[in-house]
């Protein structure tokens, strides 16, 4: 685990004000922001910005992690060496050097995106916050917890089991917290669509002065994949025909994402891009989607005589101009 | 004292999901919960139009909600916490980011 620097995340001075601090971030947010950015790591990027934001605009954790960087400017900085761990360069907090520090999780700060964060930031600031929380007569169900989770298209349809990694707090018998690596292996319910939640009840935080803990809530996103297309509960599928098949019609067998497959009436006269669809052969749900056939008229090279000869023959039998609507001369 | 920071490993099998659904909404409470936020924060969001009671008639204790709603708080949560937005400017880049969306996805259909 190395060291962040946060201020470098940011691309601010260590003396940055609150005011160049929500600028900087706010500026990367935007650059970052999924839905805008190209960069291929935009991602990790972004959740590296939000972790270095959620340190340094929080007076406390700030104050903290300077203290911690300062210490490890000094050489101190491996709590792996007092650990009796390996020694291997890696970055471990120091024991007891949060002390004079407390953190609080304020009700403002909306959901706890703290489960995305790095194990550095979790090492760092997550045992402190708990035990910052579970002193006095603090008493709180656990926070929610939010992730992602990718599955193929036949997986929406038929269920999965899928193995996810989670970091957890947790409380040992002596009521220290500890971070313990947790696969979950989760049953994904048959038929479930894109942009809906999973709930796993009590596998958010821990709750506090024995109140329950939070729930996990996994966000379904399908992976693409090489045949069919995803919009909500519709899928769409290319179908590639001949230009005899989409002149006269032809009965043409395609797959289907539940494995089975089904013949199809192509009509006559069908024309690029038109639209077939097969009701109900989406994805599953309450409405089920339907799985729409994209027609494409695939031509046949003219690279043999008999191939050029049929497409002369054709063009003497239904001579016509495609470009009439651009009106210039020439052509048929 | 020194503490040893290593961590721990366990595997946990999950039998008990449950997908948000038609017949698995998600109370008032709940919602407000996974956003880290009150119930007053989540009547907001229905008196702007940003989430969508199954069933509007009664008191707030009786609003249940789908997956959709569920992603549009967190995401104007987020907005809020980030750059300070107000909610009916989170109503509407919610609508833009959603249409951004949703042509990306006609685009993809297209692509042979």
């Amino acid at each position: 685990m190395e060291f962040k620097d946060y201020y470098a995340v940011l691309g601010v001075q260590r003396n940055a004000t609150d005011d160049e601090l929500r600028k900087a971030f706010r500026k990367l947010a935007r650059k970052y922001h999924p839905d805008v950015s190209k960069e291929a790591d935009a991602q990790i990027r972004m959740r590296d910005i939000n972790e270095a934001n959620d340190v340094l605009r929080d007076k406390d954790k700030r104050a903290a992690y300077d203290a911690l960087a300062d210490r490890v400017a000094r050489g101190g900085g491996s709590g792996a060496d007092h650990a009796g761990g390996s020694g291997s360069g890696g970055f471990q907090p120091p024991p007891g050097w949060d002390e004079g520090f407390e953190f609080h999780h304020s009700a403002d700060q909306g959901p706890a995106d703290h489960a995305h964060f790095s194990e550095f930031f979790s090492s760092v600031f997550g045992k402190s916050a708990q035990r910052s929380a579970s002193g006095g007569n603090y008493r709180a169900r656990g926070e929610d917890h939010h992730a992602a989770i990718e599955i193929s298209v036949e997986d929406a349809i038929n269920g999965v089991e899928r193995d996810i990694s989670l970091r957890a707090l947790e409380t040992d018998a002596q009521g220290q917290p500890n971070f313990v690596n947790r696969t979950l292996t989760v049953k994904i319910p048959a038929g479930v669509h894109p942009g809906q939640f999973i709930r796993l009840t009590g596998h958010g935080m821990p709750g506090h002065g024995g109140e329950p803990a939070g729930d996990l809530y996994l966000e379904v996103r399908i992976a693409l994949h090489s045949l069919y297309r995803v919009d909500g509960r519709d899928l769409y599928l290319t179908l590639p025909v001949t230009p005899t098949e989409a002149a006269l019609g032809a009965q043409v067998k395609v797959p289907t994402p539940n494995g089975s497959v089904l013949e199809v009436t192509v009509p006559p006269n069908a024309r690029s891009g038109l639209k077939l669809r097969l009701k109900e052969r989406g994805l599953p749900g309450k409405p089920p989607g339907h799985l729409y056939l994209l027609i494409d008229i695939v031509l046949p090279l003219a690279d043999t005589d008999a191939v050029r000869k049929a497409y002369e023959q054709l063009a003497q039998a239904a001579p016509f101009n495609p470009r009439r609507h651009l009106r210039v001369e020439g052509g048929v | 004292m020194s503490k040893n920071y290593a961590n721990a490993s366990v595997r946990v099998s999950v039998s008990a999901t449950v997908a948000i659904s038609q017949e698995h909404p998600i109370a008032i409470h709940e919602l407000a919960h996974a956003c880290g936020a009150s119930v007053e924060w989540v009547a907001q969001l229905v008196e702007v139009g940003i989430v969508e009671v199954t069933v509007p008639a009664g008191p707030p204790d009786a609003w249940y909600f789908h997956s959709i709603d569920l992603q549009s708080a967190l995401e104007v949560r987020r907005l809020e916490r980030d750059f300070g937005v107000e909610l009916e400017a989170a109503a509407l880049i919610l609508d833009l980011q959603r249409e951004v969306r949703r042509l990306k996805v006609a685009l993809q259909v297209q692509r042979r």
